[in-house]
Order: structure tokens, then sequence, then C-alpha cells
């Protein structure tokens, strides 16, 4: 296995990769001076893999919802779940499932080796049950319900829906009470036995860890598999909306709204210099510092939650606009027509200039946590990067990058979801 | 390790020294009584961080952050017993990733001093359209306490609980309150905050302490200091029961339980409280994670959590509606465990464990909020002082713990299913 040192002079940091003979990828970041250390082990499977990928090169449609059961699901074993093996240790344990991977996580100060043995272990040993299958429904029901009744998830999935047809973006990562209720022991073995593969894999660490120690103690425990793991599913789908408005009602203090421009992709990603991009060009021109944001304060039209931001991942980008306000409708026309403003005549070079420097100082700053760290190498690895690019691609960004992203705010890509106090 | 220092009556500087993070972080806390002045205070505390004296205008104020590589700048209120707290903060990028050499640090702490002392002023106001834009942007922002329904619930047992004690009023005020404020009672509360606040200024990071210091002591020498004394009520138990609830058109209910621990003040048995809590309804291994949500499939979850500068216990759980009643027999039936010893020597093993664990911070703004905490205490801690006081704790301590334990009050979002109502074009 060849280990190699990824250094960034003036973050004064470095993090080692190795790539596992079974294709599992290995990337540590140490922080001595920490007490804590932060692992992640992940699964470029999420709530977007609405395929299993057969043998015979077929896609059959699974359950909605059916990666984040696994997630839940994986925790179980024979004997001790994970929860109980953790306790032993102090680690606090945990797990995600977004669009794009899931991910199982632990963070702790004391017995890491400990810790990452466990991490490795019950990652790699699946135990369903059909019974143990049933008791988990009532739990993750309660988990979508829950989710429901958050008006930002609510927003966000409504908007999803407007821009997108037959893209699993738009479901709830968790499902669906009915959809969840189709999943069973097999169809979790089989999915597991598919896509978690170490060659579909990262194992990320940051904190206070020897990387050599890491990178000997991971390689012995990788199980290796066999299989390839099938491609994923893209298809470009329609630059159009489906739908240009949707609102629903729901007990809110006040209207909200998300306004969202998605993009028309020719490839599944848009890369990590265009999201960067879109970003300083969304904080140029909507952000606090901007005329717009106080003219539209002074006149009442917006709340200090009014923001602009890229949703981005496999097979969607959306440039969301959103925040709360009496009248949604007025705010949207304003702020189309100061992108139709910016198309025409340009982007303040000013305010480019000072998003830009805002961005570098975030980002650098997001080193400070080894979970945000650890995170971090999971998201760049998945998309295809190398340890620093995040940092690279910002020193690199200047204002033509940034204008080009305006090209991408079109009218027909466009959506707005409001949703009502009722 | 933190250095303490005094910068004028009641004004204490905690300073944690290290270059080992690559921001820089600075809270000045300021704590008083929460009374009828709770609005003017919140009012106050966002005027102060719009705008100042050396930067009048929103936009070249936030513009002035940005080209310090995003610092960010700003206030918020809290509570903490029965004092409100008032906050103000700026985070920054060390000077050591500036890229031009430019010094970050020293202009934020400049502006944050500037915040407070040297506002945007004329004639004793702050400006009438100024105070109404806040005044809006507070009821709206009080008025959106509404969409997250779990910490709404929370904020209606509390109001339901502590009737008739400081706790029990909205930290910002409310939204009577924020529209009847006048210009002159911000100005007062400006006033009265310098003159009477108790100040805790935390600092972590790449700071000399000393200059930090000298820079409040200069701005306090002028005012005539008269630092006010807080005293939180405590009661023993909960004596009048009640059960509030309220409907919404929602998919799933909110419980909370509100408990009195019968603590008398925050550093009352304080050890047992919280590992007895902790076992009760913290971690994976509690009692609540283990019986409510893993045996028994009744919620995602189901927790408790100790307000300790007020010696309350929260339990909250998200459920359906019509499962109330198992839910709280089923809390009930695991709060009875607990005084009868039934958890084993692993849980408390792990409990202490996973307490201590929670106590390595590892980030500017974890370890500034730590130290922030002891805003109303006169002994300041490290988090390894703490952590070694968790060792101590018996079982039976424990038990005795949950024993005092007493249900005060009970209040519940009931969800009301509605006719789906989504509107498409």
């Amino acid at each position: 296995m060849k280990i190699k040192e990824y250094r960034d002079e003036k973050l004064g940091e470095s993090i080692f990769c190795a790539k596992h003979p079974s294709g599992l990828e290995i990337r540590v970041a140490p922080k001595l001076e920490y007490d804590s250390s932060y692992a992640l082990f992940a699964v470029r499977f999420g709530s977007v893999d609405d395929y299993i990928g057969k043998e015979d090169g077929t896609y059959e449609k699974i359950p909605e919802g059916t990666a984040h059961f696994l997630e839940h699901k994986l925790f179980e074993s024979e004997e001790l779940d994970a929860f109980e093996l953790f306790a032993k240790t102090g680690a606090q344990a945990n797990a995600f499932t977004s669009f794009d991977y899931t991910a199982y996580l632990f963070k702790g100060s004391e017995n890491i080796e400990t810790s990452l043995g466990y991490l490795l272990d019950f990652v790699q040993s699946p135990y369903f049950t059909a019974e143990t299958v049933q008791k988990e429904q009532g739990i993750i029901g309660q988990e979508i319900r829950m989710y429901q009744d958050l008006p930002d998830w609510e927003i966000l999935f409504n908007l999803l829906k407007c821009l997108y047809k037959d893209n699993p973006v738009s479901i709830d990562i968790a499902g669906t009470q009915e959809s969840i209720a189709k999943i069973d022991d097999k169809l979790l073995y089989s999915i597991y036995d598919t896509y978690y593969n170490p060659s579909n894999m990262i194992l990320s660490i940051a904190g206070n860890v020897d990387p050599d120690a890491i990178f000997s103690q991971v390689s012995k425990a990788i199980k290796r598999k066999k299989k390839d793991v099938p491609e994923r599913r893209f298809s470009p789908g329609s630059p159009k909306a489906v739908s240009g408005y949707i609102e629903e009602k729901l007990p809110v203090g006040k209207k909200m709204f998300m306004l969202g421009f998605k993009e028309d992709l020719k490839n599944p990603e848009v890369s990590l210099q265009e999201e960067l991009a879109s970003n300083v060009m969304l904080e140029a021109l909507f952000g606090k510092s901007t005329p717009f944001f106080k003219k539209m304060l002074d006149d009442g039209l917006i709340e200090m939650d009014f923001g602009a931001s890229l949703f981005n991942g496999y097979g969607y980008s959306v440039a969301i606009i959103n925040g709360s306000a009496d009248d949604p409708e007025k705010v949207v026309s304003l702020v189309k027509a100061e992108i139709k403003n910016a198309q025409k005549n340009g982007l303040d070079k000013a305010a480019v200039e000072r998003a830009i420097k805002k961005m570098y100082g975030m980002s650098i700053r997001g080193f400070d946590s080894v979970g945000a760290t650890a995170n971090l190498q999971v998201n760049l690895y998945f998309s295809g990067y190398k340890p620093y690019a995040e940092l690279e691609a910002i020193r690199k960004l200047n204002y033509k990058a940034v204008s080009e992203r305006l090209s991408k705010l079109t009218e027909e890509g466009c959506a707005l979801s409001v949703i009502i106090p009722g | 390790m933190f250095v303490l220092k005094s910068a004028a009556p009641g004004v204490r500087v905690i300073s944690v020294p290290t270059d080992k993070f690559k921001t820089n972080i600075i809270e000045v806390s300021v704590a008083v009584p929460l009374d009828e002045n709770a609005a003017a205070n919140a009012l106050l505390a966002s005027l102060l961080t719009r705008t100042c004296k050396a930067y009048p205008d929103f936009s070249k104020l936030n513009a002035k952050l940005d080209e310090l590589y995003g610092a960010s700048l700003g206030s918020y209120v809290g509570k903490t017993g029965d004092a409100q707290v008032i906050s103000f903060y700026v985070t920054c990028l060390d000077d050591r990733f500036s890229l031009d050499g430019e010094s970050i640090t020293k202009e934020c702490l400049k502006l944050l001093a500037g915040m407070i002392f040297e506002p945007n002023i004329k004639n004793n106001s702050f400006g009438k359209e100024a105070l109404a834009t806040e005044k809006r942007l507070l009821v709206n922002s009080i008025k959106a306490e509404l969409d997250d329904k779990q910490t709404y619930a929370l904020k209606k047992c509390t109001e339901l609980m502590c009737a008739n004690e400081p706790y029990g009023r909205p930290e910002t005020g409310t939204v009577e309150e924020v529209e009847s404020v006048k210009m002159s009672e911000v100005y007062a509360a400006w006033k009265n905050l310098l003159k009477i606040g108790r100040f805790h200024i935390v600092a972590v990071g790449n700071f000399d302490v000393d200059e930090i210091t000298g820079l409040f002591a200069g701005k306090f020498e002028k005012i005539n200091r008269e630092p006010c004394t807080i005293d939180t009520i405590f009661f023993k138990k909960g004596l009048h029961f009640k059960r509030g609830v309220e409907q919404f058109q929602m998919k799933q209910g909110k419980l909370v339980f509100g408990f009195r621990t019968g603590m008398e003040n925050s550093n009352d048995n304080y050890y047992a409280e919280k590992v007895m809590v902790d076992i009760f309804g913290g971690g994976t291994y509690s009692k609540l994670f283990a019986n409510v949500r893993e045996k028994m499939s009744l919620a995602y979850y189901c927790s408790a959590k100790l307000i300790d500068s007020k010696g309350i216990v929260f339990v909250q759980s998200g459920i359906d509606t019509d499962k109330e009643k198992a839910v709280s027999t089923a809390i009930i039936n695991q709060l009875d465990d607990m005084r009868t010893g039934k958890f084993d020597d692993e849980t408390v093993a792990a409990s202490k464990r996973a307490l201590r664990e929670r106590l390595t911070l590892s980030t500017p703004g974890s370890i500034c909020s730590w130290y922030k905490s002891f805003i109303l205490e006169d002994e300041i801690r490290t988090p390894e002082e703490i952590a070694d006081g968790y060792d101590k704790v018996t079982k039976e301590e424990i038990c005795e713990a949950a024993m005092k334990l007493s249900v005060d009050k009970i209040y519940m979002l009931e969800a009301v299913e509605s006719e789906v109502e989504s509107v498409e074009d």
C-alpha cells in the first residue's frame, strides 16, 4: 500500500492517503495537538440510489428510504449492538444518510484503536432478521413524521418536486411510511452485498492519531470483495422545471419562501470549481454586504434569515434563495430583477472579491474541527477530489469564473416553493 | 487552562490562550435579572450589532467583516437561571492565515468593543426607523419559534412550569412587550446594562489577556459600576401538577415532562444529578433510549436533560398523539427503575465515560461556551475538574437523586391530521 502525503503549507497541515488493495480509500489527517479524534466509515450509497444494479447489468427499483433503513439496521448484530460496544470506550457513535452517501462515525478521545476496531467491524458485519426489520419500522416511522413537521425540510422537498421529475433527490431521505413497509431483510442483504464494497468506500479519520498505525490497523481489518460495484445511474432529465409554483399550509409563524434555479446538468455533478464559483456569485448578489440586502431589509420585505447558496450533489444542482417574508412574490420578482441586471451588466467586482476572501477564511476555519476535517474528506473523495482540492480551488477563483455561473440561473429551470401559516 | 482577570467591578475576563486553532473567538456576555426590561434589552442587543459609530451603515459594516476573511460579529439573548444573558461575540480567522499579512484579530476586537461602547446614536436615540426595523425582526423571530415544534413545546412547558418565576419569562420578552418598547427605554437599557450588568468576557485563541483586560478596563473607567446581584429561585418540589395542551395540524405529537430536582442551587448535588439524568435519558445506553425507543419502538427520540442553573429536568419525546399514555407510563416506569436501582454497574460506567468524553472540548466555540456557562458562578472550573467529579458518584447517590425528582408539569402538542392542502400550478 503506497502512502502519499498531501500538505498545505499555509494551513500547516498534512493529510495522508492510501488505496488499500481492496479498493478502500483511507485518509488520515493527524492533529496531534488535539485530544480527540473523529472517524467516518462511509459508503457511496445514499438516497439518490433508488435502484439496485443486478449482475446482468439491469437495474431494479428499490423502495424509497432503503439506504437510510440499512444505516439504522447495521448498528445491530447477533450479540452486542454497535451502541453497546461504543459504550465501553466512551466514544460517541452515530451515523447519517445523505442524498449521496451513508456514513458511520464516532468521536472519541481515549481508546481510539479499540473504537476504530468496533467501527470497522460493525460496518462489515451485517445482521438483519425479519423481526428486527419490523421493529425498526416503528422508530423510522416516527423519524419520518418528525421531519415532516419541520417546515425547512418540507419547503425544500416541495421545491425539489417542482424542479425534478423522476429524480430521487425529491424524495425524503428516510422514505415514506408506505415505502419503508416494503423493506425486508432480504433486500437489505442484497443492497449490502452489492454496494458495501471497500472499493465503494472510504475510511476518513482526523485528530490525535498516528497515520502509520491507522493504515496498518485498517489494512488488516478490511475484508475484500470480489464483485465490482454497479455504475451509478444518471439521466440528465429536462432543463425545464416540472411546475413553477407550490405552496403548503403548515402551522408556522410566518410565510416562508424558497426559490430555486436548477442547472441543466450534462454530467452527473457540477465540478468543485463550479460549485464554489456559484456560491461566491450568490453571495456577491445577495449577501449581507450588498446594497440589495440592505434595501430589502429597510423596505420590510425580508428578515435576517434571507440567504442564498448552491444545493448540489449527484444528479442535481440548484441555486437556492430563501427566507421568510410577508410577500414572497414581491421578494421573488425583485430577486429575479437583480439577477437579470447582473446578467446584463455584470457582477460587482468588489463584492466578488469580498465573497472569495470570506469563503477562504471560512474554509480555513473549517479545519479547526476534527469532525469537519474528516467529513470534508468523505465529500471530496466521493466526488473524485484530492485532500486540499477545495482550498486550492478557492485560491484559483476569479471574477470570470464566478461570472460564468450567472448564466445557470434560467427562467425555465426556476420554481418557487412557499409555506403558508395555517 | 484559563487565566482570570478583572477589568472593573463585576467585569471578569477569562482567557484561554492557545494557538492550536485557526479561529479566535471573544464573547462578551452580560447578565441582568430577567424581568420586564427583557424586551428592551433584546432590542438593544440587535441595534448594537446592526451598526456602530465607526460603521453607521449596515452594508459597510458587513463589507468590512467580509474583508476580514468572513469574520462574524453579532449578539444573541438567552437565559441562565433567573437571569437574562445578552452576549456579543466576534469570531475571526487568526492573523497567521491572512493572505497579505493583515491584522485581523485586533481589528475585530476593536469592532466588538466599539459595538458595545460606541453605538450609532444621536441625541440619545438609535433612530426611529432602526428601532422599527428591529421590532419587526424580533417580533417575527418570536413568531417563528412556532416553526420548530420540539423547541416550541419545551418553551411552553417552561412557561407553564415557571409561571411565577423569572425563568418563565421568554428571554426576548413577549410580542406585546417588544411592540410597546419606547426609544427612551432602549437608550436607558443600554446605560443600565453598562452600569449594573454582570460582565463575563471569554476569549479563546491567540489573544493577549492583558491587552483585552486593559481595553475593557479603559472602556469601563468612566462608568460608575454598580453590579447587580441575581438570585435564582429553586423549588424543591413540583406542587401543583398540571398538563398543558395545544393542538396543531401536524404529523407527530410532542410530549414534554418538566421535573423539579430538589437542587437548592446550581452546585447542589451537581455530579449525582448529572449522572442520574444521563443514565435516565442521556446517551444510547440510557433507560429512555433503550426502552422507549429500542425496545418499545414508541419514539425516534426520547431524552432527558438537566438545567442545572435552575434545578429542572426536562424529558422530551416525539410520539403518536394517541400513544401519550403509553409513553408517559413508560417514562415513569423508567424513572421508577432509576429510583430502585434497576440499572447495572456497566451502565453507570458507560455514563461516566460518556460524560467525561463530552467534556473533551475540541473547538474554540465549545471551549468558549463552557466558560461562558459560569456567568453566574463565583468559581470557574475547567472541564477536567468537572470530569473528575463524576467518577466519585455512587449508585446510591444516583438513586437518591432520582428519588428527589418530582413531576411538576406536562406539556403536550397534539397532532391533528388535516386534509392535505397543497396547491400546484
